[in-house]
C-alpha cells in the first residue's frame, strides 16, 4: 500500500499544472547529460560507501554535491540530513551505519559509549562542545522544514538531535533547547495552522517539556490557551479544537475541579462554541466541536466526561437549551443545512436521554428538518434516508 | 449506474487505452530525469502501476517474468525487500512486493527463487514493537498505523498473520479513535482520512470491525465530500483524487457508500484525467502520476465504473485476487 507522505514529498504530482510531455531534442540532451552526471555521482558513493570507509572526506563531499542535484531527496531522507547530503538508496539500515559513523566523527568520540571526563573543566568542555554540534544540526533542519514542512523524516532527524540534548546536556540547557524547541512549533503551526504533523509534533515536545528529565510539570494550562489562541486566530481550525478536545479532560482533572466548577467551564465552552456558531454556522469545524461537547452530555460512558456528576435531569436540560439555541441559528441562517442536521441528531438525542418516543411535534419537525436537509444538500440523501428509517424504526420497535 | 455514465459527455468517458499505454511508457523513461530521483519508489510504482493495469483489464500489460525477476532482485537474505536493488529493505516496499507476488500468482516463485515467504514473514513480523503492539517501517523508522495496516495486508496474504501480535496492535489503534469516529496517526491526533483507512482496513482484517462507530465514522466520510463532487481528507481542505480511495473504500468497509453522491465523484475523477496521455492527477488540469492514477482508477472500481475488474476495498488489489489468495 501507499506510504501517503513521502509519496506526497517524493513521487507524485501535487497541484502541478499540466504541461505538454514532449522535449526538444536539447531538452532531451540535456536529460541525458544530467542522468549521465547523476548516476555517475551515485556510482562513486555506492563504492565508496561499499568499501565501509565512511570517514573518507570524499563522501562527504560526493553525497552533498548529489543531494544538491535532487533536493527530493531532503523529504525522504531522514536523519543523515545532517550531512547536507546522502542518498536515498543507502537505505536506512546504511543510513544508521554511516550516521553512527559520522556521529562519531563529529562528536570526537561514540555517543553510544560515553566516557567520564577526568576533570570538571573536560566536562564543562564536552557539553560546550555537544550543545554547538545540537544546536547547529537544529538550525540546519530549519530551511528544510520551512521547504517541507509535512515531512516526517526531517521532523524525526530534529527528534533524535533534540533527544541527544536530554542524554548529553545538564537538565537546565536541555530544558531551554526543547522550550525554543515549543517556540518553532508554534511558529510553524503559524505558518500552517492544519498541519498535522506539526500538531503532532507540538504534543510530543509539550510531553517531553512535562517529563522529569527536563525537570517539568504540567503544562495542559498553557497548552489549553495556546488552542484559545489559536482559535481566536481562526475559528475554522478544527486542528485547533480538536486538541481542545484532548486537554480538557486532563485540565479539569488538575484543576481539581468540583461540580460547580466543571459546570462553569462547559458553560463557558457552550457559550464561545455558540457565538461561534452565530458567525460561522456553515463551518463544519465549530459543529464538530459542538458536537463533542453535546457527545460529554449525552455518552458520558463512552466520552471523557467533563461533568459526571450531572444528572440525567442536568443533562436533559443543557441539550433542551442547546437544541432551543440552534433553533435560532435558523432565524438568521434558513438555508445552513448544518444547523438542521444538529436539531435532527440532538432531537433524537434528547429522546434517547428520556428513554422517549419523540412526540408528535418533534416528529413533525424531524420531517421537515429532514426535507430541509433532502434539499439543501442532495449529495448525501442516502444518508438522509438511512436517518429516516432509523427514527421511524424506532418508533415501530415500542 | 451504466446508463448515467453513458449520458456523460465524451471527455468524461475512460480513456483505457490511454491509461494503459501510460503505465507501460513509465519504465521506458530512462532518459528522464525524473526517473531517476524517484528510484526510491520504483517497488511501489510497479505495484501502483499494475494494480491499475489489472483494474483496467490488462493484466498482461506488464510482462510477468520480468516482473517477478525485479521483485525478487530486491529481496535482501532478512526476507524484507527494498524499493530497488541495491536499496534496503522497508515495510512498504516489502507490502508491495507481496501484493505484486499475489496479483500475478507468483508466490511459488518466491519460495523457489526467492527468499520464501516464512522470511518474508519474519521480517514483517519483526518490525512490530511487541510493548505497544505498533509497527515500525524498518528497524530505525518511526512508527504509524500506516506501518501496521501494511503489515496486516502483507501477513494475512501470506496466510502468517498468526506471525505477529494481533490483540495488541488492535488495542494501539482503538487508542487512536477519536470523539468524530475517526482515527489518527496516533494517539491524541486528529482524524485524517488516510489514516482511518489505514486503521479501519487493519481492524477488518483483524476481524475487530465491532470496534468502529459506523455512524459516526461514516457521517464524517460522507462529510468529506465537497461541491464538485470531489472528496477532501480533512474537514475544511481541498479536494484530491487520492481521497476518492482512502474515504470511498473506509465507506465502503462500513457498508455506507450510498451516503455520498457516486455519479459526481465518477465525474470529478473522469476530470482529472489526461484523456490523450493517460494518467490521472490530483484535480483536474494538474500533472499525472502512476499514483494518483491507481486510486483513481480503485475510486472508480468501487463506484461499479462499466468495465473496470472489481477492487478489494480492504487490499487495494483486484478482487480475484484476494478471492484466490485468501480462500474467500
Amino acid at each position: 500500500m501507499a506510504d501517503q507522505g513521502r509519496i506526497q514529498q517524493g513521487g507524485s504530482q501535487h497541484g502541478i499544472a499540466r504541461t505538454s510531455r514532449v522535449r526538444t531534442d536539447d531538452q532531451r540532451q540535456r536529460d541525458l547529460d544530467r542522468i549521465a552526471k547523476y548516476r555517475d555521482l551515485e556510482d562513486q558513493v555506492r563504492a565508496l560507501a561499499a568499501a565501509g570507509d565512511y570517514t573518507a572526506p570524499a563522501l562527504f563531499q560526493l553525497t552533498s554535491r548529489l543531494l544538491r542535484l535532487n533536493p527530493e531527496y531532503y523529504t525522504t531522507l531522514g536523519w543523515v540530513l545532517m550531512l547536507d547530503g546522502v542518498l536515498e538508496f543507502f537505505s536506512f539500515r546504511h543510513y544508521s551505519t554511516l550516521f553512527h559513523q559520522l556521529l562519531v566523527i563529529v562528536l570526537g568520540r561514540d555517543p553510544a559509549r560515553p566516557r567520564l571526563p577526568d576533570s570538571w573543566e573536560d566536562w564543562y568542555n564536552t557539553e560546550t562542545q555537544d550543545l554547538a554540534v545540537i544546536k547547529s544540526e537544529l538550525a540546519f533542519t530549519i530551511p528544510l522544514l520551512l521547504e517541507s514542512p509535512k515531512c516526517y523524516w526531517i521532523w524525526s532527524y530534529r527528534l533524535w538531535t533534540l533527544q541527544q540534548a536530554i542524554a548529553r546536556l545538564r537538565p537546565a540547557l536541555a530544558r531551554k533547547i526543547w522550550e525554543e524547541e515549543l517556540g518553532l512549533a508554534s511558529k510553524m503551526l503559524g505558518k500552517d495552522r492544519r498541519n498535522f504533523h506539526a500538531w503532532g509534533y507540538r504534543r510530543h515536545v509539550v510531553t517531553q517539556l512535562e517529563s522529569a528529565a527536563l525537570q517539568g510539570s504540567s503544562m495542559v494550562e498553557a497548552e489549553f490557551a495556546y488552542t484559545q489562541n489559536m482559535i481566536e486566530t481562526d475559528l475554522s481550525n478544527f486542528s485547533a479544537w480538536h486538541s481542545r478536545s484532548r486537554l480538557i479532560p486532563r485540565l479539569l482533572e488538575e484543576r481539581g475541579a468540583g461540580e460547580e466548577a466543571r459546570r462553569a467551564f462547559l458553560d463557558k465552552e457552550l457559550t464561545q462554541i455558540r457565538e461561534a456558531l452565530n458567525v460561522g454556522p456553515e463551518d463544519q469545524s465549530l459543529w464538530y466541536y459542538h458536537q463533542f461537547l453535546v457527545l460529554n452530555l449525552v455518552a458520558p460512558e463512552k466520552h471523557p466526561a467533563m461533568t459526571p456528576g450531572f444528572t440525567r435531569d442536568d443533562r436533559v436540560a443543557y441539550l433542551t437549551r442547546e437544541i432551543d439555541e440552534i433553533k435560532e441559528l435558523l432565524e438568521d441562517y434558513a438555508d445552513v443545512k448544518l444547523i438542521y442536521e444538529g436539531l435532527f441528531e440532538y432531537t433524537v438525542y434528547l429522546c434517547r436521554l428520556q428513554e422517549r418516543q419523540p412526540d408528535a411535534g418533534e416528529r413533525a419537525d424531524l420531517a421537515a428538518w429532514l426535507a430541509k436537509l433532502r434539499q439543501l444538500d442532495p449529495m448525501r440523501n442516502g444518508r438522509w434516508a438511512d436517518l429516516e428509517r432509523e427514527v421511524s424504526l424506532e418508533g415501530g420497535n415500542e | 449506474m451504466s446508463q448515467t455514465f453513458q449520458q456523460l459527455p465524451e471527455e468524461l468517458q475512460l480513456a483505457t487505452s490511454a491509461h494503459v499505454k501510460y503505465i507501460q511508457s513509465l519504465d521506458s523513461r530512462k532518459d528522464e530525469y525524473d526517473y531517476w530521483l524517484t528510484e526510491h519508489l520504483r517497488l511501489n510504482g510497479l505495484y501502483w502501476g499494475l494494480t491499475a493495469l489489472h483494474l483496467l483489464g490488462h493484466p498482461d500489460a506488464l510482462p510477468r517474468a520480468e516482473t517477478i525477476d525485479f521483485v525478487l532482485s530486491c529481496q535482501h537474505d532478512s526476507g524484507g525487500f527494498g524499493a530497488a536493488p541495491g536499496h534496503d529493505a522497508h515495510m512498504l516496499s516489502t507490502v508491495s512486493a507481496v501484493q505484486i507476488l499475489a496479483t500475478i500468482d507468483a508466490f511459488d516463485e518466491l519460495e523457489t527463487r526467492g527468499k520464501g515467504k516464512a522470511q518474508v514473514g519474519k521480517y514483517i513480523a519483526n518490525l512490530q514493537n511487541r510493548e505497544t503492539g505498533t509497527f515500525a517501517g524498518d528497524e530505525w523508522g518511526e512508527e504509524d498505523t500506516r506501518f501496521l495496516y501494511g503489515a496486516f495486508n502483507a501477513l494475512s496474504l501470506l496466510g502468517l498473520l498468526d506471525l505477529v501480535d494481533v490483540d495488541k496492535a488492535v488495542n494501539h489503534i482503538a487508542a487512536c479513535a477519536n470523539f468524530d469516529g475517526g482515527y489518527g496517526v496516533s494517539p491524541g491526533a486528529e482524524s485524517h482520512a488516510g489514516q482511518i483507512f489505514t486503521c479501519v482496513a487493519a481492524l477488518t482484517i483483524a476481524g475487530r470491525q465491532d470496534l468502529v462507530d459506523k455512524e459516526r465514522l461514516g457521517r464524517w466520510l460522507s462529510e468529506r465530500q465537497i461541491a464538485g463532487g470531489g472528496l477532501n481528507g480533512r474537514p475544511e481542505k481541498k479536494e484530491d483524487v487520492c481521497y476518492s480511495w482512502w474515504v470511498l473504500s473506509s465507506l465502503e468497509m462500513i457498508g455506507k457508500t450510498h451516503w455520498i453522491d457516486k455519479d459526481q465523484l465518477v465525474a470529478f475523477i473522469l476530470r482529472c484525467q489526461d484523456p490523450e496521455r493517460g494518467g490521472i492527477s490530483d484535480r483536474p488540469g494538474d500533472m499525472v502520476d502512476v499514483w494518483h492514477t491507481v486510486f483513481g482508477l480503485a475510486g472508480l472500481s468501487l463506484l461499479q465504473y462499466p468495465g473496470l475488474q472489481p477492487v478489494d476495498e480492504v487490499y487495494c488489489m483486484p478482487k480475484s485476487t484476494t478471492a484466490r489468495v485468501l480462500g474467500r
